[in-house]
């Protein structure tokens, strides 16, 4: 009897062996398109829009972006899902500037992830759950080699992104990177350049940025997953797994990845920026 | 061995927890993105057909009627031309290669025009069928994949 399996509460194995037997086991979210209504597109872009105008208002250069893409609510979790908006000059308008973000995302549910630059709209046109945004402004020491690193083409942003992509990876393992995972690893990188030398594996770049990361005292969050909350989930596949975390506290229930609340939390308590600001849509 | 049991136990426990799983990866981020069917206004039809701009009268609107007169392939996506039922007059749009939807149209297929702030949507059925941005909704818009 595997000893690992042996632990699993009964409740657990006979719900995997439920699930496993149906085509639902290899669901997850896919690329189905699925249609739009003119109200979505309509509201997503009013969101852009307004999104846009404050942060021109704001002065920033550079913020960290979140959205809210899912009800996370009884996890304590508001938003999903942050990047980094950025100003960048306007290639079709002289002396004038877009605001774009550059942002990790999971690709259809499946075991990858990929970088994307994109605009506000794009940004809040994905399936919102609630039309909010949410936005830290960095001080001006973290926004400048932020914003450096960002305008920089890609090579910087690209310096600490790691495929393998898990919704729940570990906060402080090199096994998988999920997307706000890379956000906070990618600020590392900005504010502490040794992070990544040159020539050496994404790998040990990463584990310096978390190095950088407990220094400055970022603390992720604890998701607590109990055997009715696993009962009642909805399965995905690919894009999930645990085995990235301590087995101490994965087979205690204590997840520990990295929320938009959480980084949220840190950054004004380091000092690395200003309370969130909030907008949402009435 | 060790590590398949170490598999078999993490996609047991990630098929069960699929619930606070979804939670912060969103998991879906392109799929809303890909169904947005970015369209232009264009003079012409078919292979002559050109994009401007301006977005013609008849599809600026909002609330306007519009039956699609027909749906032709060209080598850059699709032109579908669009007319009132009012008065006749006509308008077409050029939906790119891969956008969405664009399959479904026939021609009687009936076409509502809602005008937004960042541009025009052309929607049949409820469902959004294009997109014509203005100069605020190309400043909103953009996607672009970074390295591998």
């Amino acid at each position: 009897m595997p000893i690992l399996l042996a632990r699993l509460p009964a409740t657990v194995l006979l719900a995997a062996a439920l699930f496993l037997s149906g085509p639902a086991a290899r669901a997850g979210r896919s690329c189905d398109t699925h249609a739009l209504t003119p109200q979505t597109v309509a509201r997503g872009l009013q969101l852009a829009e307004r999104t846009r105008q404050a942060l021109d208002a704001s002065g920033a250069q550079v913020v960290v972006l979140a959205r809210a893409g899912q009800d996370l609510s009884r996890f304590g979790v508001r938003y999903s899902h942050l990047g980094f908006a950025y100003r960048q000059p306007d290639a079709t308008q002289p002396g004038g500037s877009v605001w774009r973000v550059l942002h990790k995302l999971n690709q259809c549910g499946s075991a990858e992830a990929a970088l994307y630059r994109q605009g506000l709209g794009d940004f809040f046109l994905d399936d919102l759950w609630r039309f909010e945004a949410a936005w830290v402004v960095p001080t001006p020491e973290v926004q400048k080699p932020l914003l450096a690193l960002l305008q920089g083409g890609g090579p910087g942003a690209l310096a600490l992104h790691h495929k393998p992509y898990s919704i729940v990876s570990y906060a402080w393992s090199q096994t998988y990177q999920q997307s706000n995972q890379w956000a906070i690893e990618t600020l590392a990188l900005a504010m502490e350049p040794s992070v990544g030398a040159p020539g050496e594996p994404v790998a040990a770049r990463r584990q310096r940025a978390q190095a950088w990361l407990q220094f400055k005292g970022y603390a992720p969050a604890v998701l607590t997953i109990g055997p009715l909350t696993r009962l009642g989930g909805r399965m995905t596949a690919a894009n999930v797994a645990f085995d990235d975390h301590p087995n101490e506290k994965r087979f205690a229930d204590r997840i520990e990845t990295v929320t938009v609340d959480s980084v949220f939390a840190w950054m004004p308590r380091a000092g690395l920026g200003a309370a969130p600001v909030r907008l949402a849509l009435p | 061995m060790k590590s398949t049991k170490l598999a078999a136990a993490a996609l047991v426990l990630g098929l069960v927890v699929g619930a606070p799983a979804r939670a912060h990866g969103e998991a879906s981020a392109m799929s809303a993105v890909s169904a947005l069917p970015l369209a232009s206004a264009v003079v012409g039809a078919g292979a002559a057909a050109s994009a401007v701009a301006a977005v013609p009268v008849v599809l600026s609107t909002a609330g306007a009627v519009l039956v699609v007169k027909t749906v032709e392939s060209t080598a850059r996506g699709t032109v579908v031309v669009l007319e009132r039922a009012s008065d006749g007059a006509q308008a077409s749009f050029e939906l790119g290669a891969r956008a969405a939807g664009a399959a479904s149209l026939a021609a009687g297929t009936l076409v509502t025009v809602s005008v937004i702030g960042a541009g025009v949507v052309l929607s049949a059925a409820g469902e959004v069928i294009a997109f014509i941005p203005n100069a605020l909704g190309r400043a909103l818009l953009h996607n672009e994949r970074l390295g591998g």
